[in-house]
């Protein structure tokens, strides 16, 4: 237990989540959680004329945050696999190539990778909105993801490699069928929780008129003026989700180290 | 030497006091929309309305101060008094008049539908299925929004609706027609052109909006307004800004 403590990837991401061993009812996720949907419930059956229509007005909305938050996750792990293995290949050109892409995404914000994806680069390729939003996102976050895979594959012990290399593994077998298999149990918590926080980040992409969950709160705010009933339905709707999606992640991680229990 | 230095005195606090005995007025303004309101070159906020406002400030004796304020939640802003009036080309719509209070109307507006100069849409009706670009909550946008078949797409700012337009991620855009000719005939006069200016069944017009009830700002406001039509500055200033 002890040494499994040392190799976990601390990246705190969303509210404080029980552990599925912490049997109590009473804890922060469970009030949060029945305080959200109590409120998403009541607020339109008090209101339906202002609450009840935002409900009516998103839910298109929210597929469309799904469809992003997928594919740019899906897009993200893939460039974060590349770019971790990149940033620990002993091959020098990949290795600066890969460290060089963390560098500069890191260096700039989100917000303004997407408008520079957007605009700036749609003066010569022109892509469709939501595929520009997706490359952005996937973009910047492949560079966090790829500091995850490195750290995950960095915490297995070297003795791994060592063995598996004496065995008569090349390189590649190596990572494939010794390590990775093995750092997957580190790497995937992180993996969870930088996917809430991609899923709290396409917010931003309302900017390039994706109609977002936000993008169609905002539109039926400007023509009704109900701000306040608008942005709190919003603000719920998104709690529930990442509510939902915490505890899955937290139950995945649970199951995940099943063999540091015992 | 005393003499001359409290007369100084003197001049100097009749001075500031007439100064301050004049009303300001904190307008918000979305400094997005050429070449109504927006921000020049050196960073200052121009444009008619700024022109009009500072004319029937002296007219009517107050200072307009200028707030560039994002479009979306502006009402919201002037419902919460973060300042005294809005003056962001806002037509005069009866569901903002059940919000807040306007003046008398300043300027006539009429839809215009901008293409790219190689389309042969005529009218939003031509567009069917196709995405069509507006900036949210303004009135150019209800118009996409309530014609039939027209993707509706809401922008935070026009201008970001002209750029999708220009590359062509957009089929059309919608919005004030002195908006639409300077995009149209300056910033984008080699792609885009305007196709058509939308029918209405009534007259649109920019008023400046007050919060409820705020009616020693609405008189002052109206006051200027009518000494800038009477004095023939409103003409002056369409040649400026509009060029007619």
């Amino acid at each position: 237990m002890a040494e499994s403590e040392s190799e976990k990837i601390e990246i705190g991401e969303g509210a404080a989540i029980p552990s599925p061993e912490d049997k109590g009812l009473v804890s922060a996720w469970w009030i949060a959680l029945l305080g959200t949907v109590a409120l998403l419930i009541a607020l339109p059956i008090k209101d339906p004329s202002t609450y009840g229509k935002v409900l009516t007005f998103i839910p298109d909305g929210i597929l469309v945050t799904f469809e992003v938050t997928i594919l740019s996750i899906s897009l993200a792990l893939v460039i974060g696999l590349l770019t971790g293995l990149g940033r620990i290949s002993k091959n020098r050109y990949i290795n600066l190539a890969a460290s060089l892409y963390v560098e500069v995404v890191r260096g700039i914000p989100l917000l303004v990778q997407l408008f520079y994806i957007y605009f700036a680069l749609g003066r010569f390729v022109r892509v469709p909105d939501i595929v520009a939003a997706v490359i952005a996102m996937a973009f910047c976050y492949g560079a966090y993801m790829g500091e995850v895979f490195r750290a995950g594959i960095k915490s297995i012990d070297f003795g791994q490699s060592e063995a598996a290399l004496s065995q008569g593994f090349n390189q590649a077998q190596t990572m494939r069928y010794v390590i990775l298999p093995q750092a997957w149990r580190t790497i995937l918590p992180p993996v969870g929780n930088e996917f809430i926080a991609l899923l709290k980040d396409t917010s931003l992409v309302s900017i390039l008129a994706v109609a977002d969950i936000l993008r169609r709160g905002r539109e039926y705010a400007s023509e009704s003026f109900n701000y306040f009933e608008t942005y709190t339905m919003i603000a719920l709707v998104y709690l529930l989700i990442t509510l939902i999606l915490s505890k899955l992640i937290s139950n995945m991680e649970h199951r995940l180290s099943y063999y540091e229990k015992r | 030497m005393l003499k001359k230095a409290v007369l100084t005195m003197v001049t100097l606090a009749v001075l500031c006091g007439s100064a301050w005995a004049e009303k300001t007025i904190v307008f918000a303004t979305d400094a997005t929309w050429p070449p109504m309101e927006f921000v020049d070159g050196s960073k200052n906020i121009v444009g008619y309305s700024i022109d009009f406002l500072t004319a029937a400030g002296k007219e009517a004796g107050f200072t307009p101060v200028f707030k560039n304020t994002a479009w979306d939640g502006i009402f919201a802003g002037l419902s919460g008094g973060r300042y005294d009036a809005i003056s962001s080309s806002v037509s005069i719509t009866a569901e903002r008049q059940k919000k807040m209070d306007f003046s008398e109307p300043y300027f006539t507006v009429h839809q215009a539908l901008i293409v790219q100069k190689a389309s042969k849409a005529a009218s939003l009706a031509d567009l069917k299925g196709k995405k069509v670009g507006g900036q949210i909550g303004t009135t150019g946008y209800f118009a996409i929004k309530g014609a039939e078949g027209v993707v509706a797409k809401s922008y935070d700012e026009i201008g970001l609706a002209m750029e999708d337009l220009n590359v062509g991620r957009l089929a059309a855009v919608v919005c004030d027609d002195p908006v639409a000719a300077n995009y149209a005939l300056i910033k984008y006069k080699d792609t885009l052109r305007i196709a058509t200016v939308l029918k209405t069944d009534k007259p649109e017009y920019y008023g400046f909006a007050v919060k409820k009830g705020n009616k020693e700002v609405l008189d002052l406001l109206n006051k200027g307004i009518a000494a800038v039509k009477a004095k023939g500055i409103e003409k002056e200033l369409k040649k400026k800004w509009i060029g007619q």
